[in-house]
């Protein structure tokens, strides 16, 4: 792992499994399925649910700063816990959080590689008692959103610029083919296809089968290959942000880009968007 | 109940699925999800001439609360016509599963409603043409790449 250029940010389950009583750390786990904590987590860990306690209730966007401190100050996590986030979809989740903490500045912040999936294949063990922690007294900064963060005028300006995007979303979403599903209208948009100029690069092709993500050599062939360089301003998204959160990670941390935004806005946003051009 | 109650009645659900399977020579099939969030179900029904509920399963994978909503649903809707389908409320399948467990994934928990609801919709059509309901399973190809 040490080819990575910020190895410090991907721990192996086997060190998760050695620091479970680690009164410095705490192991969060975000999911799409929001019941699998209840099947069963690591031991110790909390959960953060990305849809009821990440996201603000009234406005697109995230929890303000008083809400984040009293999120993290309820799940026991202190101003230097080193959290150690993992979960379901090849970390999409964790990947997600460990971006919400970021914007406000949490420094310790880890992810385990392989996530759940990688976990229960080595038949570690999983509790199903929730697990608490004293409360804290987290103080947070406020939410910075100008460094890892993309809004649609900023899209705009970087299309126009003619800079590089990443739509990390599948081939058949990046051709247009696929709007939305029965029942799933909205998760969908009015027009598909993709942002104009972008790369599609799917999510998947930067995780190996077993959850974990590829070398860096293979990293670094994958991105720079379609022009992805750490020399340029790069804008990943997806759909609503959580698979683009996985591309962000692996530019921003395991290849040591410079200048990476998530644009969590997406698909839902962009392809919904009056006056938003587009390609199919 | 309490959440913890509610929340091992979905896990039973999800463990033990009731009706799981397919039907042979099906009056109606129909598929419903979602294949970028990874919830796909398929819903198997036979009809009597009545158009009531002789039997019904479901296949399917994705999220413990959809597929779990797969298995209640097709508890509830057993001996009914499939105007009594489509005209079902949700609230009885949400009350079960614990509305504070599931209102953030009212979509999942309702998935295989939702398609039942779309098949029960779409069926009498079909059979005044003399045909069954039986739609491809389709785009499931995305599950890998998404």
């Amino acid at each position: 792992m040490s080819e990575y250029a910020h190895p410090e940010v991907l721990v192996e389950t086997e060190w998760v499994a050695q620091h479970l009583n680690d009164k410095d750390i705490r192991i969060v786990e975000s999911d799409e399925d929001i019941l699998l904590y209840e099947v069963g987590h690591v031991p110790g860990a909390v959960k953060i649910d990305w849809h009821v306690d990440l996201q603000n209730t009234i406005v697109r966007d995230y929890i303000d700063r008083k809400n984040f401190q009293m999120l993290l100050s309820s799940r026991g996590i202190a101003n230097d816990t080193t959290v150690v986030f993992y979960g379901d979809k090849n970390n999409w989740w964790a990947c997600y959080a460990f971006w919400v903490f970021k914007l406000f500045g949490h420094e310790k912040c880890v992810v385990m590689n392989g996530g759940r999936q990688k976990w229960i294949a080595e038949n570690r063990p999983l509790a199903k008692d929730q697990s608490t922690y004293a409360h804290t007294n987290y103080v947070a900064k406020e939410r910075d959103d100008t460094k890892i963060r993309a809004f649609r005028d900023q899209v705009m300006k970087h299309v126009t610029g003619g800079n590089p995007l990443v739509d990390v979303r599948s081939p058949q979403e990046y051709s247009g083919e696929l709007l939305h599903m029965p029942g799933y209208p909205q998760e969908g948009a009015l027009r598909g296809g993709h942002i104009p100029g972008a790369k599609n690069i799917p999510w998947a092709k930067a995780a190996r089968e077993d959850g974990t993500f590829k070398s860096a050599e293979e990293l670094k062939e994958l991105y720079q290959s379609q022009g992805i360089t750490p020399d340029k301003d790069v804008i990943a998204y997806c759909r609503i942000g959580e698979r683009s959160s996985h591309t962000w990670f692996v530019l921003q941390y395991l290849l040591g880009y410079p200048k990476v935004r998530n644009y969590d806005g997406s698909w839902t946003e962009w392809g919904n968007l009056v006056g938003a051009p587009i390609e199919k | 109940m309490d959440r913890r109650e509610y929340i091992e009645f979905i896990l039973d659900h999800y463990n033990n699925p009731r009706n799981h399977g397919a039907i042979d020579d099906p009056d109606i099939l129909v598929n419903g999800g979602n294949p970028g969030c990874g919830d796909v179900v398929t819903m198997y029904v036979k009809v009597d001439d009545d158009n009531r509920v002789t039997d019904v399963k479901f296949e399917g994978r994705g999220c413990t609360i959809s597929m779990a909503g797969a298995s209640l649903v097709t508890e509830l809707v057993k001996g009914k016509t499939l105007k009594e389908i489509e005209e079902m409320p949700y609230t009885p399948l949400i009350d079960q599963m614990g509305e504070d467990v599931v209102k953030s994934r009212l979509r999942c928990a309702t998935l295989g409603m939702d398609t039942l609801k779309g098949g029960a919709r779409e069926y009498p059509s079909r059979k005044a043409t003399g045909q069954k309901l039986i739609q491809p399973i389709v785009l499931a190809h995305t599950l890998s790449t998404d």
